[in-house]
């Protein structure tokens, strides 16, 4: 070698370590010059107050007991009221269809394994264990209501043992008991003519989040596949279905759903015979659905837009059918890259199931709004009512909004 | 070129007067040609010049709207009975690889057999990883695609085509996205399947590899076959002055 470079060995750099510290951060970030310390100055004073104002409401001012004044109204509306049900003995019906729900979250748990589905099932059942022990007289919430409530624990491990160790322990098991358990459950809240213990309650008299998640369920599970229906429709090659499907969805986005819900009482009614099979909760669930579904379809078609066509071309090339390269190829990606907005519109649904009001049913909201309304003494705590009952939508539309952000974790949305 | 459109049993590709239309923009002008069974052909060409639309024919990804076109013994129609028949025996391999996304390598290679060819799902996989393992590549079967470089990807998208036994392969640009020093591993996987027999049709301006490869090469250009010959012939002595031109651009650059 006749260079004399010295060759100076690639020492590794490691990244710049901050060493600033709490107070460095502080100092560059909050304080750094005077337009960014004017900022903090104004914005700490204002979260200052509104903490100690909000504070001082909550733990001094605000009067929850109006919560426990509506209690099992908010969670059942008038289901249980002597009119409905004579006697006053249903309640242990919707607690019964709720053994069921917890059982499949239990069979969830054992099919999926641990994780997000371990953790939803643990977690609703810890929440309707603890609503067993409120410290109310048994006069107010009897032995019975709080026993069915502490039987979820039971149900959870029975459905969770149903399967790890019986072949009901599938997927496939899994929907179809799901779907079981919503038929199950809609018999036993509207009751068989004749059988003891299972007397008719009529719709009108079912309320509260009960009603809202009925909705919201029936209307999650329907509208999906509908939406996918009408998404493909739309994208057909057969110029009557297609037409059929933008008709449908274009009506239906149109139109607002407080106009549908009130067209379906009305005019339903005027189509129909009088005596048509169809309750005004029937007509509820399929406005919401079809409403819902509208909006479902255009999601999904926007994500079968966005695939590239090679993908649909490596799978003809394959020699897959069209009805296989949807099904195994373009649906499966379509649905995945636009989860967030699937899940926004199963959030917005289950929103929407509060509108129902004006038809004359009583969900969770309305029965609050007709309680304080009926009880005068009540009105100042409207205020702790509506709080509550903004806390209750929270905590379902961000368990949702949770679940989703998983799922986009496990299938690997945007990194593949 | 009259010689080449008369049938014989030999040709498991025959095309006569070709014709394709986008919009009332004329991409094929009347291409004929036959492809013998075993035969390998590469083709070339400006872009624009129409070869990736007549492959993409072959297999009717693109409908001709004019002449026929009969691989092996079936004419490709409108009848979806057809199309299903040789969309089977013809395997294709794309520029962009066009794996999907959603699948693992595995679910990739063994989504058609399973599904077109109705084999079990473990005699599917057995010949999965029989063709990984040619590819050379069998320790990615339970991988991503986007956990794969560029030049696995495409020799994961040739295992997929070759799983359902095809017997012709199409070739659309199998290295013009790739790194180029991923390009050799393609090619030698490409060599590979050219020993063994296989019916390629294969556009590429790789011409080391279609001199050593090529029984045939056609130059294509403004939708028509300018000339054809021997990589030999073509290479070393055009006869069309649109050949050389375009030789002399992509030999030169």
């Amino acid at each position: 070698m006749s260079t004399n470079f010295d060759i100076l060995p690639a020492t590794e750099l490691k990244p710049p370590v901050s060493e600033r510290g709490i107070i460095g951060w502080v100092y560059s970030n909050l304080f750094s010059n005077r337009f960014n310390t004017t900022l903090t100055v104004v914005f700490g004073v204002i979260l200052g107050a509104a903490a100690w104002f909000g504070l001082k409401w909550l733990i001094v001012d605000a009067d929850w007991t109006v919560i426990g004044t509506l209690g099992g109204q908010m969670v059942i509306g008038q289901y249980n009221i002597e009119a409905a049900c004579p006697g006053k003995n249903c309640f242990w019906r919707p607690q019964a269809s709720l053994l069921l729900v917890t059982m499949l979250l239990g069979m969830g748990w054992g099919i999926i394994g641990g994780g997000l589905a371990k953790r939803i099932a643990i977690g609703v059942v810890a929440v309707l264990a603890a609503f067993s022990l409120l410290p109310y007289s048994l006069e107010r919430m009897g032995l019975d209501v709080r026993l069915l409530l502490l039987a979820n624990i039971p149900a959870l491990a029975a459905g969770w043992a149903l399967a790890r160790y019986t072949p009901l322990g599938s997927a496939r098991w899994l929907v179809v008991l799901a779907v079981g358990t919503f038929l199950v459950t809609l018999v036993l809240l509207r009751g068989v003519e004749g059988v003891p213990g299972l007397q008719p309650v009529s719709v009108i008299y079912w309320g509260g989040l009960m009603l809202n998640l009925l909705l919201a369920v029936a209307g999650i599970a329907l509208s999906f596949p509908i939406g996918i229906a009408l998404a493909l429709g739309r994208r057909s090659r057969l110029p009557v279905v297609k037409l059929l499907c933008v008709v449908f969805i274009e009506v239906f986005r149109g139109v607002p759903l407080i106009t549908l819900l009130f067209m379906s009482q009305v005019l339903v009614p005027l189509a129909f015979p009088e005596d048509f099979p169809l309750n005004s909760l029937l007509r509820a669930a399929i406005v919401i659905t079809l409403f819902s579904a509208a909006y479902m379809a255009e999601n999904i078609r926007g994500g079968l837009q966005a695939l590239h066509r090679g993908q649909a071309e490596a799978a003809a090339s394959l020699g897959l059918a069209n009805w296989q390269t949807t099904l195994f190829i373009t649906l499966p990606q379509a649905i995945r890259n636009v989860i967030p907005a699937i899940v926004g519109q199963f959030i917005s649904l289950f929103k929407d199931t509060s509108l129902v009001y004006i038809i004359g049913m009583l969900d969770v909201v309305e029965i609050s709004r007709v309680f304080i309304q009926g009880n005068p003494e009540f009105i100042p705590s409207a205020q702790e009512l509506f709080i509550f009952l903004a806390l209750v939508f929270w905590i379902f539309c961000y368990s949702m909004s949770y679940v989703s952000r998983r799922i986009e974790e496990h299938l690997g949305v945007g990194s593949r | 070129m009259d010689a080449e459109s008369n049938n014989s049993s030999d040709d498991i590709i025959i095309a006569t007067d070709v014709h394709k239309w986008f919009g009332s923009f004329h991409v094929l002008k009347g291409v004929t040609t036959s492809v013998k069974r075993g035969e390998k052909v590469v083709i070339l060409g400006p872009s624009g010049s129409g070869k990736s639309t007549f492959i993409r024919t072959l297999n009717r990804l693109e409908v001709h709207q004019r002449g026929t076109i009969v691989i092996d013994g079936v004419e490709l129609t409108d009848d979806v009975r057809n199309i299903d028949t040789i969309r089977r025996e013809i395997g294709m391999v794309f520029q962009q690889f066009n794996l999907f996304p959603h699948l693992t390598v595995m679910q990739n290679i063994t989504l058609a057999p399973t599904k077109v060819r109705k084999w079990p799902k473990s005699q599917a996989e057995e010949i999965a990883i029989e063709l990984l393992t040619r590819v050379g590549i069998p320790e990615q079967a339970d991988k991503f695609p986007s956990q794969l470089s560029g030049g696995q990807q495409q020799r994961v998208a040739i295992a997929r085509a070759l799983a359902m036994q095809p017997k012709i392969m199409l070739f659309d640009e199998p290295t013009s996205a790739l790194d180029p020093e991923m390009i050799k591993e393609v090619l030698d996987v490409m060599r590979e399947l050219a020993t063994s027999g296989m019916t390629m049709l294969i556009i590429s301006h790789e011409i080391g590899f279609a001199r050593e490869v090529a029984d045939r090469v056609i130059f294509m250009d403004e939708g028509e076959i300018v000339e054809m010959g021997t990589s030999e012939q073509l290479f070393t002595n055009p006869q069309e002055p649109r050949t050389q031109l375009f030789l002399d651009q992509i030999l030169t650059h």
